[in-house]
């Protein structure tokens, strides 16, 4: 009788102990599960709940700001900065920050959210905003942010962060896919340094002297450097690549068209470059930021604060990176798209808003960003009150690529854009790892969106 | 007590048994039911739901769409291709997982010098997060700075030196399914390694006196011996690698070329890039009517585990 009492009694204990296990509520997760597998697998580690009902602007209120940049060597330091400066100008505004690894984040913030857990403000990449406000998760900044503020910002950079005509991002900083070079490599091969390739046919008559160097170790060299593999932001490049022989993915009505010259071109100059060796194949950003340090890489498509990530492999890099327009071919003349660092607002109520606001508009102004942008991550202004900023203006590493913002042309946004883009990513392989011919790979590639376009 | 009473008393202790047992059997049911059978039954209604994350975040239900979800995993050519891949990389996965780690534990268990530290050290693999071994294996694999290619370079006296494994869409199942060899292996041998212990030596003494050579005391004493614990070994093994996903999505993201592209990469997809649940719940479904066969028809091959 007494076994059977025990058994009873464990069976039992089995049951309310595997209930409780499932809580946890809407608990904010603040100390960054670096190792999460999963978005799913972050728990909730006791943040204090934001006051979302506080309505005097004196009172306290906390935002919950999700950034994975903590994370990130190089930018934590800063952002702890702008937290401790933030909250002495306001200090009736907590900042909790939200954090996950760069591929979870966004996961991670729509998961919370789903648990009924919304945060206040977003670092996001510009990539992710139609993920967002298809999820409803975007305030439109024109009710959020001062309009004079707003209204600071260059047309294309407004219209590239926004989504059917609502602006829904706020960026602190902008870059296109500019050219990065190793000045060392061109005089080794013999090239003018000051004067880097401005076409694709000066690229291939340049590129068999930088492909014959070898680095001091006896690695090879590679020539040129567009990422393929698959991650979304691999893909906005891709747009990018095409978008430098003119090609184009979705037309003036926002229709999906890839029937166009310019983007046969691109596809066949991706080609060629793999068959001649010049390009390492299936590689990542981080992976040619890497080869570009060591001295492997002569040439690559990157944004500015890519340079962040060199630098923090070889610091000496910082003697022979240079940054040059992007690549001009076919009929194309090298326009590019924009990528940005911004903030996206959610509608929390008025309080939050009103700190979300204070919070973006402290961040995003010279005072805050000048160090941030002259030590840490170069980029280029968003903003008219932001252009004349000596890390700008007195930059040399971004002198080069200055004029490609001219050239930005806004990328169309829809709510399936990063799997959109992942599967550009698998075109780019098809035809270089693939060895699929042009024009079987972009049939293919058709057929492969068809379910995902908006 | 007479024959009658003895009767009702043992109907009565049988049937306080059996209310007994039910009691014991009723929280796992209960488990069993609120977080499988529901989970699963939810998923397969959404799958036919136009079910996105602003349903979850703003409460509203989703949208019946005339089985659009199956229809569209049909028409744009990615649900094939990732069945397939999911097959070959289960299949190619068990089955060298079964036979390393059945060689594995024979040395083993011939009590060779340094077993008992071989056993300790062997397991470490299996401890790593899954995540972290696709990471180091994903560097390993890097195809221009990373170790395997350099050690094929220096390997083959500087002939081969491009060896890129993951950027071939011919090898990179290869590449992952190394990735879950060492990583698996371990546990396999383990339980294989026990379920040898369970094979009685008399048996193959005799067997060996009889003039029975090695290769068939193997087949036919040791193997049908240990049936039981292959089978749970197998099983656990099919179960492992249907729902891998770390592994691909850290070492490849499904590339090159949709070349690993499987099930557990595409529901992911659909469900958390695009962010269109009820298609990704459509794949769930699929996927799991997928596992369900095979573990069926891997029980009826191995239905007479009784020695």
């Amino acid at each position: 009788m007494k076994k059977r009492a025990l058994a009873l009694t464990m069976a039992t204990a089995m049951v309310l102990t595997t209930a409780c296990s499932g809580g946890g509520g809407s608990q904010t997760d603040t100390t960054a599960a670096a190792a999460a597998e999963t978005a799913a697998d972050t728990e909730a580690a006791g943040g204090e709940e934001a006051s979302a009902g506080t309505e005097a602007s004196g009172e306290p209120v906390t935002i919950q700001v999700a950034n994975y940049a903590l994370l990130e060597a190089g930018y934590d330091t800063f952002w702890e900065g702008v937290k401790t400066g933030f909250e002495e100008k306001y200090p009736n505004v907590t900042i909790e920050w939200v954090t996950a690894p760069y591929g979870d984040i966004l996961n991670q913030v729509i998961n919370m959210a789903g648990g009924g857990d919304r945060v206040d403000c977003i670092f996001s990449e510009m990539i992710w905003i139609p993920s967002l406000v298809d999820a409803g998760l975007a305030a439109p900044l024109d009710e959020v942010l001062d309009e004079d503020f707003l209204n600071d910002y260059y047309p294309n950079v407004l219209e590239a962060h926004s989504v059917d005509g609502k602006v829904y991002g706020a960026p602190l900083y902008i870059s296109p896919f500019v050219l990065f070079y190793n000045k060392d490599l061109f005089e080794q091969a013999g090239l003018d340094p000051e004067n880097p390739p401005t076409t694709y046919d000066e690229l291939l008559e340049v590129a068999p002297k930088l492909a014959a160097l070898t680095t001091e170790d006896g690695n090879k060299v590679y020539a040129f450097g567009q990422p393929t593999a698959s991650v979304a932001v691999v893909g906005s490049s891709l747009q990018s690549f095409a978008m430098n022989f003119g090609g184009t993915l979705f037309d003036e009505n926002n229709q999906f068209n890839v029937d166009n010259q310019g983007f046969t071109d691109a596809m066949n100059m991706l080609q060629q470059l793999d068959e001649l060796g010049y390009n390492p194949q299936n590689t990542k950003p981080k992976d040619l930021r890497n080869l570009f340090a060591l001295g492997q890489l002569a040439m690559y498509y990157d944004n500015t604060w890519g340079f962040n990530g060199v630098t923090s492999i070889n610091p000496e890099a910082a003697n022979f990176a240079a940054t040059a327009m992007p690549l001009s071919g076919g009929s194309g003349d090298g326009q590019v798209t924009l990528q940005s660092h911004c903030f996206v607002a959610v509608d929390n109520g008025e309080a939050q808003l009103e700190a979300v606001k204070n919070f973006i508009q402290y961040v995003i102004s010279p005072e805050v960003l000048e160090d941030y942008l002259a030590n840490i991550a170069p980029a280029y202004a968003a903003k008219g009150a932001m252009e004349d900023m000596d890390a700008i203006v007195n930059n040399e590493f971004l002198q080069g690529g200055q004029g490609a913002i001219e050239k930005a042309v806004p990328v169309y946004q829809f709510p399936t854009l990063n799997d959109f883009n992942l599967e550009l990513c698998a075109l780019g392989q098809a035809i270089t790892v693939g060895k699929e011919d042009v024009a079987t790979a972009i049939e293919g590639f058709k057929s492969s969106v068809q379910s995902i376009l908006p | 007590m007479n024959r009658t009473g003895t009767r009702i008393l043992g109907k009565n202790r049988h049937t306080t048994d059996k209310l007994f047992s039910l009691a014991l059997l009723l929280p796992a049911i209960f488990i069993t039911c609120a977080f499988i059978l529901v989970p699963i039954v939810d998923s397969i209604y959404r799958s036919f739901l136009d079910y996105r994350v602003r349903n979850i975040i703003n409460n509203e239900p989703g949208v019946w769409n005339n089985f659009q979800n199956y229809l569209n995993l049909f028409s744009n050519g990615k649900l094939l291709p990732s069945m397939k891949n999911t097959l070959i990389f289960v299949f190619g996965v068990v089955i060298a997982q079964f036979i390393l780690g059945m060689a594995l534990a024979l040395v083993l268990n011939t009590g060779i010098k340094g077993s008992r530290f071989i056993r300790s050290i062997m397991m470490v693999p299996w401890v790593v997060p899954t995540l972290i071994s696709g990471l180091v294996w994903m560097w390993m694999f890097q195809a221009q700075y990373g170790l395997v290619k350099y050690l094929v370079d220096v390997v083959t006296g500087g002939r081969v030196t491009d060896f890129a494994i993951l950027n071939n869409p011919a090898t990179a199942m290869f590449g992952v399914s190394c990735a879950a060899l060492w990583k698996q292996i371990p546990l396999a041998t383990l339980l294989l390694l026990a379920g040898l212990a369970n094979v009685p030596d008399d048996m193959l003494e005799a067997a060996k006196m009889d003039g029975a050579n090695a290769v068939q005391r193997f087949f036919f004493i040791t193997l049908p011996y240990m049936k039981s614990v292959i089978k749970v070994t197998v099983t656990m093994s099919i179960i492992e690698n249907f729902k891998q996903f770390p592994l691909f999505w850290t070492m490849t993201g499904g590339g090159p070329n949709n070349s690993t592209t499987t099930m557990a990469i595409l529901s992911y997809r659909e469900a958390f890039v695009s962010n269109n649940f009820g298609s990704g719940a459509a794949v769930t479904t699929v996927w799991m009517l997928m596992m369900v066969v095979v573990v069926f028809i891997f029980n009826r091959i191995f239905r007479n585990t009784d020695m």
